[in-house]
């Protein structure tokens, strides 16, 4: 019999604070979103604020927790170092607040801030490495897990320099490695990272079965290779490689979604439940955000590029993130709590582990806010866009109320 | 002579239940047989719906534990064998039928 993850799920008490923590970033990322306006510029300090505090708080802190759990399941090894996730908790926590201390009242702050969300990146890193390097396991999903962490070593190195140079410290473009940076912490680990597992969860969940992998092999090799032109074309200022960066990056996201349309019309669940609605969610908004970014660089309309990235972060990543937020947390609390119990009593069956109202709340409310407020950063509409966010803070309530359900169950 | 049979098997296993799809092993087509011997040492073969399970390990267990609760039982063995792939035509129609909403 193969080596089995199950031997190597840590517990309960080193993940669930990630997810505790992580959803109420969301819920302070969408109370602060109520005092934007639809006009901006990436370089405005508190947009660059908003965007750490929703990034670093609840994207890497999500991710972070759910690779605690799934790196053993997909690597079919143990942790090189499975405690060092007790350590990345309080750093990354701390560090994402007084960053955006640094970007929102004093930028002295920022390398302070800067420093601990790096040391904890790289322990996450190289904890991942280690990791990796006691499997022998070489398929799509443990390639993914690989290159994403070197890109995210060098987003943050990235990242390092712009808050020393915000600071004053260092003498940079802050401008183009602020794109090196984003690329690389975004294409190169979040989109990546979200590519090799959606393989593993998309058809576990679904019950698809028997596809071929060929699209999601080409999604692999363009956005690996994509992001690598972008990061060095931005680094030295050379512009037509960042732009066949971002073409071919493009092209291996479509074939991403081609691979996915693949696993879907094979799903054997046909369940209308929370992570199904947040599946079509996330994949109708990526591919939005795909024609938004075309239309914005034919046009040359930079609200149309707000809205595609707004569409790719907000209606993407996020709904990607928080549907399988009630399949994984479910899933831990069962496994910790109710796993020891088969067979000598009744156990509850996951779906039975989360609060159906409130999630259907959070999903209503949050996808007619995405829709609302990107509707908003298209016209340019200050009311619009407050409407949406209003949305968005009723769906992140309602999040971080079944987030607490979810984590009591069977306490 | 062993008097256990392959029924008695399929029913002991048919108390395990999958914590995510709700349904039991046999219903849905997981186990693909049970050997047993004439001393009732019993070899279970069955699959998993995913490779990538992370109950792996306990499904097996649940299997071997209700299994050995069959009276007169002997040895319990459990393989995991990817080979035929599971897929829903494997599984009962009331599971077929309930999964395709």
């Amino acid at each position: 019999m193969r080596a089995v993850s199950s031997d190597f799920a840590p517990p309960l008490k080193l993940i669930a604070p990630f997810f505790k923590y992580g959803v109420l970033f969301y819920l302070l990322s969408m109370t602060a979103l109520l005092f934007f306006s639809p006009q901006f510029s990436y370089a405005q300090m508190d947009v660059a604020g908003w965007v750490h505090l929703f990034l670093l708080g609840f994207v890497m802190m999500i991710i972070f927790g759910a690779m605690a759990q799934l790196i053993p399941v997909v690597l079919e090894v143990g942790h090189a170092v499975v405690d060092v996730y007790y350590i990345i908790l309080p750093l990354l926590g701390i560090g994402t607040v007084v960053m955006i201390a640094g970007f929102w009242l004093m930028p002295a702050l920022l390398p302070y801030g800067g420093l601990l969300v790096l040391v904890a990146m790289i322990i996450f890193a190289l904890e991942s490495i280690a990791t990796l390097k006691k499997s022998t396991l070489r398929t799509l999903t443990v390639k993914t897990v690989a290159w994403s962490n070197g890109y995210l070593l060098l987003g943050i190195l990235t990242g390092f320099a712009i808050a020393l140079g915000l600071a004053g410290e260092l003498s940079i473009d802050v401008g183009m490695m602020l794109k090196a940076h984003v690329y690389a912490v975004l294409g190169g680990y979040v989109v990546l990272t979200i590519i090799g597992f959606s393989l593993i969860l998309i058809p576990m969940f679904s019950l698809a079965h028997g596809f071929e992998e060929e699209y999601i092999n080409r999604a692999f090799k363009l956005v690996i290779t994509g992001v690598a032109l972008v990061f060095f074309g931005a680094l030295f200022g050379i512009e037509l490689v960042m732009w066949s960066g971002y073409l071919i990056t493009l092209t291996g996201v479509v074939f991403y979604m081609m691979q996915i349309y693949i696993i879907a019309k094979l799903t054997v669940r046909k369940e209308w439940d929370i992570w199904a609605k947040s599946m079509v969610f996330a994949f109708g908004a990526l591919g939005f955000a795909i024609v938004l970014g075309v239309v914005a660089f034919v046009t040359g309309k930079e609200s149309f590029l707000h809205a595609a990235v707004w569409y790719l972060v907000l209606g993407f990543i996020a709904s990607m993130i928080t549907g399988h937020l009630y399949k994984i947390v479910p899933f831990l609390v069962w496994f910790e709590r109710f796993a020891p119990l088969v067979g000598k009593e009744k156990v509850p069956m996951l779906h039975e582990m989360y609060p159906k109202e409130a999630a259907s709340m959070f999903f209503w409310f949050t996808a007619s806010g995405v829709i609302i407020a990107g509707t908003g950063m298209m016209a340019e509409s200050d009311l619009f866009f407050k409407a949406g966010a209003s949305f968005l803070f009723m769906g992140a309530v309602f999040l971080f109320l079944s987030m607490n359900r979810m984590l009591s169950y069977g306490k | 002579m062993c008097d256990i049979t392959k029924e008695m098997v399929f029913d002991a296993i048919s108390t395990v239940i999958d914590p995510e799809v709700g349904f039991n092993l046999v219903e849905m087509g997981l186990i693909y047989d049970a050997i047993i011997d004439e001393n009732c040492n019993v070899h279970v073969v069955m699959t998993l719906s995913t490779q990538g399970c992370p109950l792996h390990q306990m499904i097996t267990q649940w299997v071997k534990e209700a299994v050995e609760r069959i009276e007169g039982v002997g040895e319990v063995e459990v393989e995991v064998v990817w080979e035929p792939a599971w897929n829903i035509s494997m599984a009962d129609d009331n599971v077929k039928k309930i999964l395709g909403g």
